[in-house]
């Protein structure tokens, strides 16, 4: 443990803890217009949001937990994580609990566990700890054997099913590696073959995915099908106009037209209870937040943190743009919570230590000591 | 990265607008009429019919109580009502509905009481209305208006439970499957496909109007092949006895009756049988749950001599002229084999020694062959496997071998045991049905066929006998002079004017103990009496008929089970009789 140094204090990236808790505070705000009337859940469940306010609590432990120490510890840990978590996704794989068909959590007595939340956190860490010791841009080797790393955690998420993590990992992961930057042929080349091998992935998928890609390019096909999601949360959001119908107004999410409306797609209620206003204000939460994790790639006093803060912002830019496109209706449907807003356990853990990773990295910006 | 963060913003405010305030007005008008719910349309399964079109198998309309989530805005006290109103036990309803509920879409309703009877009926349809949330579904409810006659050969369906719904995404909360019997094995063809009806609903969830989308596809009808006054007549011959009956068309493999007594109401599984009325079922000493023609297999006595000569004729072992001296038994070392027939048979060729079932001719058989070679021979005529009847749970039956005694007991295959193989006692275990497949066989030119219980499957041969033309020949004129002879042990089934041959058998259910030994079998106790088998078939106009009977506890062969298959072959062939 580092011992309490007053510039740590001083240092203390103020804006970006404070926007998390702000958009924090908003989901848990929707999470009530959400699941409010829920009478059903009274009688075995607690209601979401306040679920969520536990899961936040947890969360905050957790983001304290992940600024305490030196982030430079993590180099070390890097490989044994990404270990553990390959190990994790095996259990589930085999012996995790089935829920809708899918093996995606493991059960833990207490709490469902979703190890490919982990996965997440392991390859940050690890592509950090391998991109920060390329000295160049990378070539075609160094590409591939840092591809085939991270392919396996993929191809574990991907046999679940669950698409929209085994998405995430790859993004995160190309996100990071471009951020680090390629050779000049490599990027050429990669701008042909990606494109190119975008249509062998269709053959990779299940047939509800394709539904729902499907569904997307043509939601009046099929509207009680595979295009329902995206007709019913485009009408709840759409029908928020300019100032929205209020907080716990919202017709479509109480009368419960609107699936998944405290996951995935708990935008959509958001949308139309506070209409055109109330998700610019979201967006420019958002924006805010990304910005200050980018200052601290920029900030960041070793490569490794850098890359740190490069992942983390990988991790959250993809999930933001990929459930906005999703419940905006530019995207096909891909099961991606919107971070801080969406209900789910695991995440919320995980985006507070995320945050509490970034601003481990950015309060530590003045140590010159090189290690 | 900045300018991903710029270029996120400025797409998403942009779609926003276009949203919420280009076209705000026209989906806020949209969510105004969005009020529509999908509903599953249950489909009518297929109806089962016997050879001749009498309906075995029915839907009848049944209603559920089922109860929509979403409508409801106090749950617990709904269900509290329903209990008080039914004067259901509380805890149980709520048990039944934390079951379901995440298995139940949005809107769906969910069933909670799966039949409803007229007095409960009445006393919620004057309740509903202040209860939106409880509506009455109508779906049709499986009946058998014969019950127990066919309980066994139908099966029967129940509401599927959490693995049938797992392992078949067609199949939701409620849903009747087929558990046993046709009702199971047939399961795919008998189930339509479900509609779905679009309902159009007011914000309280008060239905305006319905549309069907999809119409519901009535499941496919089946014709079994039996003859539902033949299964009838027999089983009213088996009176108390315990035990089946079976009926093959010798040529088809069609199986015209089974009966197996006792038998249940599978009625009563249909719409849920109460736990103690299943432990009483269960825990009942006569197993009437069991099918006993398919399911339970029995030391095969004597019937399995005819397996014996076959195989000693087919090995070259003996001839059929060849003589066995039979004193009364057969002496192995220090150990008397003794034959049924104390006082000896003297000498015995083969064919009297199936007419009179002489078991020391067989002892002599068994000694030649071995087990070695009536072990493959018993399984090449059928036995030790299942026969392939559409129905689950068939039983295999066994034929002992010398690997399988080294496995099963660790222990090597003794000489004597060949002995007791030979006659159908030891460790050989044989369905009915494997018996009456084999003995149809012996008629119609040697081919093992599939017992068909579908009245349009065509002859499936699945094996042959492993006997030449005239070998079978002689078994078949054994099996006649048993019935013709004036010593055969299956003499009192004769009927004027059929062809009819038999072999009798009988399968011990304990050594007998000496003090039991001469006595009637009315002072036999009955659990110790041993079992009666007799196979037999009937031919007459180009109409051949296998039929097998066995009777537990029924002491000799002929004489529990003749008298029945007598008068099986009489209502058969009751035309050419008259």
């Amino acid at each position: 443990m580092t011992p309490i140094d007053r510039r740590l204090v001083t240092h203390f990236n103020w804006s970006l803890a404070g926007l998390a808790f702000v958009l924090f505070a908003f989901g848990v705000a929707n999470l009530y217009s959400a699941s409010g009337f829920r009478m059903e859940e009274g009688l075995t469940l607690t209601s979401y949001y306040r679920k969520q306010l536990y899961w936040g609590s947890i969360g905050l432990g957790g983001m304290i937990a992940s600024l305490l120490f030196d982030y430079r510890h993590l180099r070390t840990l890097a490989w044994p994580f990404f270990v553990a978590t390959l190990s994790a996704l095996l259990i589930t794989l085999f012996w995790g609990k089935t829920i809708m068909g899918a093996k995606r959590w493991m059960d833990l007595g207490l709490f469902h566990f979703q190890a490919s939340e982990f996965a997440k956190i392991s390859l940050l860490i690890l592509m950090a700890k391998l991109l920060s010791m390329e000295h160049e841009k990378l070539g075609w080797k160094k590409l591939f054997s840092f591809g085939g790393i991270g392919i396996f955690p993929v191809v574990l998420i991907m046999k679940q099913p669950d698409l929209g993590s085994a998405l995430s990992l790859l993004l995160l992961m190309g996100g990071m590696i471009i951020f680090r930057g390629v050779k000049g042929p490599v990027l050429k080349g990669l701008t042909v073959a990606v494109p190119a091998l975008l249509p062998l992935g269709w053959f990779l998928l299940h047939d509800y995915q394709r539904q729902r890609i499907m569904g997307f390019l043509n939601p009046g096909g099929d509207p009680f099908g595979a295009g329902y999601h995206i007709i019913q949360s485009q009408i709840a959001v759409g029908s928020g106009q300019l100032w929205g119908r209020g907080f716990l107004e919202g017709t479509q999410s109480q009368l419960r037209f609107l699936p998944e409306k405290h996951t995935d797609f708990a935008l959509a209620v958001f949308g139309e209870e506070w209409g055109f206003v109330g998700c610019v204000l979201l967006l420019f939460l958002f924006s805010a937040f990304l910005l200050s994790i980018v200052r601290t790639t920029a900030e960041a006093k070793d490569g490794f943190g850098s890359f740190l803060a490069a992942g983390i912002f990988f991790y959250f830019f993809w999930q933001i743009f990929i459930n906005m496109g999703m419940v905006l209706g530019l995207m096909p449907v891909v099961g991606i919570p919107l971070p801080f807003i969406s209900y789910g356990g695991t995440s919320t853990v995980v985006n507070f230590c995320l945050t509490g990773l970034a601003l481990n990295v950015s309060m530590r910006r003045f140590f010159f000591k090189k290690s | 990265m900045q300018l991903l963060v710029l270029g996120l913003f400025l797409i998403f405010v942009l779609r926003l607008w276009y949203l919420q305030i280009h076209k705000g007005q026209e989906f806020a008008d949209k969510a105004e009429n969005n009020r529509i719910r999908l509903h599953q349309v249950h489909a009518p399964r297929g109806l089962i019919r016997d050879r001749h079109g009498v309906l075995l198998a029915v839907n009848e309309p049944a209603y559920a109580l089922a109860i929509v989530r979403e409508d409801s805005k106090d749950i617990p006290n709904a269900l509290l009502h329903v209990s008080q109103w039914l004067n259901l036990d509380l805890s149980q309803l709520h048990e039944t509905f934390d079951k379901g509920r995440a298995r139940i879409k949005r809107f769906e309703p969910q069933i909670l009481i799966p039949s409803l009877t007229f007095a409960q009926l009445a006393v919620i349809e004057a309740n509903t209305l202040s209860w939106p949330e409880l509506k009455i579904v109508t779906k049709p409810r499986r009946s058998y208006p014969q019950g127990p006659l066919l309980a066994h050969v139908i099966g029967y369906v129940a509401e599927a439970n959490e693995d049938e719904m797992n392992n078949d995404p067609e199949l939701s909360l409620g849903d009747s499957v087929g558990k046993k019997g046709i009702e199971y094995t047939m399961e795919k063809r008998l189930r339509g496909k479900k509609g779905l009806r679009q309902v159009d609903v007011d914000a309280a969830g008060r239905q305006l109007g319905a549309n069907m989308l999809i119409p519901p596809q009535v499941g496919s009808d089946v014709r079994l092949s039996i003859d539902l006054e033949l299964q009838g007549f027999i089983d009213e011959q088996m009176k108390e006895h315990v035990g089946s009956v079976i009926v093959l068309e010798t040529d088809t493999g069609q199986v015209l009756a089974l009966v197996s007594k006792p038998s249940f109401d599978n009625n009563l599984f249909v719409s849920g049988l109460s736990h103690s009325d299943w432990a009483i079922m269960r825990d009942d000493p006569a197993h009437p749950l069991q099918n006993r023609a398919i399911q339970s297999a029995y030391p095969p006595g004597s019937v399995f001599k005819l397996v014996v000569a076959g195989c000693a004729l087919t090995e070259r072992v003996a001839t059929p002229g060849d003589r066995v001296f039979c004193p009364g038994g057969f002496q192995l070392g220090n150990r008397l084999f003794r034959c049924w027939e104390r006082r000896g048979h003297g000498v015995v060729d083969m064919n009297r020694g199936l007419v009179e079932s002489c078991d020391t001719f067989f002892y002599t058989m068994g000694d030649k062959l071995g087990v070695d070679r009536m072990y493959p021979c018993a399984v090449q005529s059928g036995f030790g496997r299942p026969t392939g009847i559409d129905l689950p749970h068939e039983s295999p039956g066994l034929v002992p071998s010398r690997e399988w005694k080294k496995q099963r007991f660790n222990d090597n295959w003794y000489r004597g045991e060949n002995l007791n193989m030979a006659i159908g006692q030891g460790f050989m275990l044989t369905t009915p049905l494997q018996v009456a497949r084999y003995n149809a066989a012996l008629v119609n030119g040697g081919r093992l066929l599939k017992p068909q219980l579908l009245a349009d499957a065509e002859p499936d041969e699945q094996a042959r006998l492993p006997l030449s033309d005239s070998h079978r020949d002689f078994l078949v004129q054994t099996m006649v002079d048993t019935v013709e002879g004036s010593r055969g042990t299956g003499r009192r089934i004769a009927l004027k004017g059929i062809r009819l041959g038999a072999k009798t058998g009988t399968a011990q259910v304990v050594k007998l103990m000496a003090e039991y030994d001469k006595k009637a079998l009315k002072d036999i106790p009955y659990q110790f009496r041993d079992h009666a088998w007799m196979t037999s078939f009937g031919e007459k106009n180009g109409r051949r008929y296998s039929v097998v009977a066995m009777i537990e506890h029924g002491g000799g062969g002929g004489a529990a089970a003749g008298p029945i298959i007598k008068a099986v072959y009489e209502h058969l062939f009751a035309e050419e009789l008259q």
